[in-house]
């Protein structure tokens, strides 16, 4: 098995704590980073490429080099609202191994010259969210946080802050919005955050599983990180597999696995007596692959090429006994419910589609209601304010693309 | 800048949208969401357009034009889909009558009454024919909709004065949140629920009472569909008449758009373009023109006493009666009341008037109340270089402002989008006032000085200024040396005592005037209209001097500044308001000429009373004549704002019953008292006399008017720049165990000529709490007072009795009331401040003892 990075603590007693964390080599990043310059850690950091894990994959150390040279308070804001359906993979590093997150803003905030850092986390996660606080002022105490931190001069204070239940507060701007108090709306863009983000200040959002990297990266260079996964994207990543597997999970593995080996080596293959239909290979707004489909490296070019997405990295996995018609349903469901109702297509178009979608699963469909949901869904994608409508309209036209045949038939 | 639209080059010269460069070259792209004054919101995705080498669909509102961009508006792809996205939106609306095939043919139904519980057709909604989603569906060409109607069963919402609120109709277009929030400031509204279910509502769905609304009406205006509606127009039928004309219910001088049929008013909007309000208005403009004009007080016919009552005569009879009988009066015996809600033209003849006619200089008028008149008098006697008009908009400019006696929203509510603006843009705003202001959530320091104490505060704040600076280089300014003296004297240990300011808000204040680099010190009545106003007025241009900053003396009246200016060089000449006030009580006065407001008439002694206003009131029952006078709706006419700027007028509706304008009622009646010089055809007549013998009015002709916005009182600003000396008075008396209670008599500017606004509407009432006297919740819990109990006030200069409302807006130990033109004589706060011995002020703060009782 490959070596792990974010989940090589996991299973370890009490490493969750502190003193623990410590004996592993933990902090030993901070130490290190607080000694190089802030220019030399962006340029390790551009060196390694690491490409955000939120779902997008865009480079953060190109993320942290757009950040103005402003007189102004700059922040950091952790997006840890996990919310993509079928993605469990910050939990399991907030909640097993916090400090590796802390390391990582620490590293961030030293580097882009930030002060104060934000980690938004999904109101759900509650018994996380006390563990954050607990390892937050556990480095508070042992001067990892807070004024002159370990006597380099930097000052970082770092706090939780608790979702109230939506997902689109997943995406950045929203996110920011309801970090500032407001309804969790998303903005404009432009301006990016990287210039008029959290208060009107310069900000800096990155995903947890993103920042869990960056200690490692410090500590073994840029280099070594590229070394592993694809030479543009590299390192590993943590796949959560769900659904019909015998081990259902998660799974860190270089990026660039292939999806096969991932269900049928790593995750244990098909539940007894099932048989493999599709697969949601990025989370549940990526388009589905079908069974012949999944012979194909996950890392986010190929996934791209196959007309899908890498996404969270989040893989469901659907036998032949699910109906398809079953998941669109769920899936509909689902982003009509968190569409925030800002813009028409995604606020009416969503819900039209799930009232459709619905009639169809009672057995009162017809074949223009599959034509229908194609037409409302086009109109969705590429056409909304944020991703969210992207997000809903691509699951429903691959469904409809690639299993129109099942769906008539359950007319 | 160059772009292409439509294969049309268009040079650019500043930072636009697609959208906003597309209309102005005359390429029309639909949109629900965009507004001119709001920032982009694309959210309705109507305005989509593509541009070469860009992928998909960007709106049009939100996307800014770049050098060299090749747009294209009206594809085939576009078009379907804007047509697709506009199904959506129908499909929530109703749509029966937007996509009927017999729509053209409907005319003769749409100017029916349309009062139904809900809305299932264009010809059924409040909106029809005022309706963007109308205009779009047509521009479109829009004939069916593939999807059934859905009903959303939202609640309609009644509960708050002059609005409906619908929002089965509404398409979350966002422009009422954005209005409210981003132009108004009021933030009274958000969205609320998601996705489908997502509406507009406000906090955990309180009425907008709750809310802090202001019923400026600004959401109604912006709102493209019937989901917001006057509810006052439910009842009515379209209009066939519009026209432009200026608010007079304040100084802002706002122009409104009056709509009217058959010679009614069925309501006034503000114009959506120009003016000084630029689409903006208050609750007075938007929603009490049509209450006031035809209200069921306004007297139609002239009166004169007969036998002891009033009986309704002839133009001819009531005038000859009055000249007859004021010919008897001359000089020091008669004085006469004019008003500054009325036109220059008015104010113009009534000064001509009295001086020929009535022989007297007894020409009184809440000018000599008012900030302007305190302000001039100080400007003279100092010989300082300080001059009276402004610019709204320039206010906007400064970094940091400062603002003392007056609570804008309400008071100056397009002044105050102005301050709005600048603190958006990361000015400062300071704050001096006892009670808690609504606005002061958008200050950076709130001073809540102990009423009365305001002289002390500023010079304070001046030794704190001082304390602060490098070195000013004030030494060279006359003036400053005993300036400077007089502050050395002031002890920072006693600051918290004196003023109730602890000393560290002094600090954090002066830090914030020497950070900002422009300065704007705003003033109001509150200040300057009680008995220590000129002290207090003089210490703020002090503190003013220090900054550099400018003065921006803001009067009340719509005419104030015109009504001034006719009054030109006659000031001193006779007695002041308050002082006729108490003339026609002492009966030194035997004549009075009522033009203008005047409390509480019934216990003067006086011979002879004539009236010449728009509406009865209590007054009319000492009257022996009434001389009914138009509304400024029925008349042409010019105004001068706040700020100094002309502004002409025309009427908008036919004069109503017999009243007449003001100006053609006086030189008649001066016709008949033998005076010649009174023979004006019209209203552009006399102001063509006015250009000849005013000296702000010179070189100002009827056609400059016409055709200029931007014509202001010609003044010189000459003079020097001087520290004044002053006297460092501190407080009313104080407060003592006879009289626990600190009273501040505030203004109220909720009248138009003889009518208190409040009296018209029961809108008004509901959101203004002026006819009550205000107690903290502390102290009414001491006095085991509640809600609504009726109380005695009592003073040394005299008592009055109300019904108390308790507010958390005023400090422990002070009440608050608001003094107005109209008192009722049921809540007279007369004896309290306009009869005492002080010349010119209608303010008073005053230690009173509270008790329940009659």
């Amino acid at each position: 098995m490959a070596e792990k990075v974010l989940t090589q603590h996991f299973g370890l007693k009490n490493v969750y704590q502190i003193d623990e964390y410590i004996k592993q080599g933990g902090y030993e990043a901070v130490k290190k980073a607080l000694k190089l310059k802030p220019e030399e850690i962006l340029e390790e950091m551009k060196k390694a490429n690491l490409r955000g894990r939120g779902g997008a994959g865009f480079p953060a150390g190109v993320k942290w080099g757009f950040v103005p040279k402003v007189d102004k308070p700059k922040y950091l804001c952790v997006n840890a609202d996990e919310g993509e359906p079928g993605t469990f993979k910050d939990r399991y590093i907030m909640s097993h191994n916090p400090h590796m997150l802390l390391e990582g803003i620490i590293i961030t905030s030293y580097c882009v010259g930030i002060h104060s850092a934000y980690i938004y986390i999904r109101g759900e996660y509650e018994a996380v969210a006390l563990r954050l606080e607990e390892a937050i002022s556990e480095a508070y105490d042992k001067g990892y946080l807070g004024k002159n931190i370990l006597n380099s001069g930097f000052d970082l204070d770092v706090s939780v802050h608790r979702g109230a239940g939506a997902y689109i507060c997943g995406e950045e701007t929203a996110l920011l919005e309801s970090l500032e108090g407001k309804r969790g709306n998303p903005r404009l863009k432009p301006p990016f955050p990287a210039s008029v983000g959290l208060f009107q200040c310069p900000t800096v959002i990155n995903n947890v599983e993103t920042l869990s990297n960056i200690p490692q990266i410090i500590l073994n260079g840029a280099d070594w990180f590229t070394g592993k996964g694809l030479p543009k994207d590299g390192g590993t990543r943590i796949f959560g597999v769900s659904g019909m597997v015998e081990k259902p999970g998660i799974y860190e593995l270089p990026i660039g696995t292939n999806l096969k080996d991932i269900i049928n080596k790593h995750a244990g293959g098909m539940k007894q007596g099932k048989k493999l239909k599709a697969v949601i290979p990025g989370g549940m707004s990526a388009p589905v692959l079908k069974a012949d489909e999944i012979d194909i490296p996950m890392d986010f070019d190929s996934l791209v090429n196959a007309e899908s997405m890498l996404g969270s990295a989040a893989i469901i996995v659907i036998d032949t006994g699910t109906s398809m018609l079953d998941v669109l349903k769920a899936v509909t469901k689902f982003y009509s419910h968190e569409s925030c109702g800002l813009c028409t297509p995604c606020r009416i178009g969503t819900s039209w589609i799930n009232k459709i979608v619905k009639r169809m699963a009672e057995g009162k469909g017809s074949k223009k209601d599959i034509d229908d949901i194609v037409r409302l869904a086009s109109n969705i994608l590429g056409k909304t304010l944020c991703p969210l409508g992207d997000a809903a309209a691509m699951p429903i036209l691959s469904i409809a693309k690639k299993f129109r045949k099942e769906l008539e038939s359950r007319l | 800048m160059k772009i292409i639209i439509d294969g049309k080059r268009i040079e650019l010269d500043d930072k636009k949208t697609i959208l906003e460069a597309a209309r102005e070259n005359g390429i029309s792209i639909p949109s629900l969401c965009d507004h001119q004054r709001l920032s982009p919101f694309a959210g309705c995705r109507l305005c989509i357009v593509q541009i070469k080498g860009r992928k998909g669909y960007p709106p049009s509102c939100s996307t800014y034009a770049e050098d060299g961009m090749e747009v294209k508006t009206k594809t085939p792809s576009l078009q379907r889909l804007r047509r697709e996205i506009l199904e959506l939106i129908l499909s929530e609306h109703p749509n029966a009558c937007l996509i009927c095939t017999e729509k053209e043919n409907c005319d003769e139904f749409k100017s029916t009454i349309r009062k139904v519980g809900e809305t299932t057709g264009c010809v059924l909604c409040p909106n029809n024919g005022h309706c963007e989603l109308q205009d779009v569906v047509d521009a479109l060409k829009v004939d069916k909709v593939r999807f059934p109607s859905v009903y959303r069963e939202l609640e309609i919402k009644k509960e708050d004065p002059f609005f409906d609120r619908n929002y089965n109709l509404c398409i979350l277009c966002g422009r009422c949140v954005r209005v409210c929030h981003e132009v108004r400031g009021a933030s009274t509204l958000s969205f609320t629920y998601r996705g489908s279910q997502a509406v507009v509502g406000t906090v955990l769905d309180r009425p907008h009472l709750e809310s802090g609304c202001q019923f400026c009406g600004a959401c109604v205006d912006v709102c493209p569909t019937g989901a917001l509606s006057e509810r006052a127009l439910k009842y009515e039928s379209l209009a066939d008449d519009t026209a432009a004309t200026i608010c007079p219910l304040c100084s802002m001088g706002c122009k409104l758009e009056v709509e009217s049929k058959d010679g009614r008013i069925l309501s006034s909007r503000p114009a959506p373009e120009g003016g000084v309000n630029r689409g903006q208005v208050c609750v007075k403009g938007r929603f009490m023109i049509k209450n006031l004009v035809h209200s069921p007080r306004r007297i139609l016919k002239p009166m004169i006493r007969k036998d002891k009552e009033l009986e309704e005569v002839t133009w001819d009879e009531a005038l000859d009666f009055v000249a007859c009988r004021l010919k008897k009066y001359k000089g020091k015996e008669v004085a006469l009341v004019a008003s500054s809600q009325v036109t220059c033209e008015d104010n113009f003849i009534l000064q001509k008037f009295s001086r020929a006619a009535l022989r007297t200089e007894n020409i009184a008028s809440p000018v000599s109340v008012s900030p302007l008149s305190t302000y001039r008098e100080l400007v003279q006697e100092q010989g300082l270089k300080a001059g009276l008009n402004f610019r709204i908009e320039d206010i906007s400019k400064a970094n940091v402002l400062f603002l003392s006696g007056a609570d804008l929203p309400v008071s100056h509510p397009i002044v105050w989008l102005e301050v709005l603006k600048a603190v958006k843009a990361g000015a400062k705003l300071v704050v001096a006032s006892p009670q808690e202001l609504s606005l002061n959530r958008y200050a950076s320091v709130w001073l809540r000085n102990k009423p009365g104490t305001e002289v002390a505060l500023f010079s304070y704040l001046s030794k704190a200024f001082l304390e602060s600076e490098e070195d000013g280089g004030h030494s060279r300014v006359e003036g400053f040396g005993s300036f400077k003296k007089s502050l050395d004297k002031l002890d920072f240990s006693q600051v918290a005592q004196t003023t109730g300011v602890p000393k560290e808000k002094f600090m954090q204040t002066a830090e914030l005037l020497l950070e900002g680099e422009t300065s704007a010190f705003l003033f109001g009545a509150g200040l300057t209209q009680n008995p220590w106003g000129a002290q207090n007025l003089a210490a703020l241009h002090n503190l003013a001097l220090l900054k550099s900053g400018r003065l921006y003396p803001l009067g009340l009246e719509n005419n104030l500044r015109g009504a001034f200016e006719m009054n030109n060089g006659h000031s001193d000449k006779g007695l002041s308001i308050d002082q006729v006030f108490r003339a026609v009580h002492s009966g030194s006065i035997k004549a009075l000429y009522l033009a203008g407001p005047l409390p509480d008439l019934q216990k003067a002694k006086i011979e002879f009373l004539v009236i010449q206003g728009s509406f009865m009131n209590d007054n009319m029952e000492k009257a022996d004549a009434v001389l009914p006078a138009a509304t400024f709706a029925e008349t042409d006419g010019t105004f001068v704002n706040v700020e100094g700027r002309i502004q002409k007028f025309q009427k908008v509706i036919g004069l109503s019953g017999e009243a007449q304008p003001d100006w053609w009622i006086t030189s008649r009646l001066a016709k008949k008292m033998g005076h010649e010089g009174f023979g004006y055809k019209n209203q552009a007549a006399v102001m063509k006399e006015i250009s000849r013998d005013i000296p702000g009015f010179s070189k100002i002709s009827n056609t400059k008017l016409d055709n200029d916005d931007e014509v202001f009182v010609h003044e010189e600003v000459k003079g020097k720049e001087k520290f004044i000396p002053f006297k460092p008075v501190l407080a009313p008396e104080e407060t003592g165990q006879k009289y626990p209670l600190l009273m501040s008599v505030d203004y109220n500017l909720d009248y138009y000529r003889n009518l208190a606004l409040t009296q018209e509407s029961k809108g008004l009432r509901m959101i203004r709490d002026s006819r009550w006297i205000k107690i903290s919740p502390e102290d009414a819990k001491r006095l085991k007072l509640n809600d609504g109990d009726t109380v005695v006030v009592d003073s040394v200069s005299g008592k009055t009795q109300g019904r108390v409302r308790i507010s958390g807006a005023l400090p422990k130990g002070v009440v608050g009331a608001n003094f107005l033109w109209n008192e009722d004589s049921d809540f007279s706060l007369v004896p309290l401040s306009f009869s005492s011995s002080f010349k010119n002020h209608i303010l008073n703060i005053i230690p009173v003892k509270i008790k329940r009782g009659k």
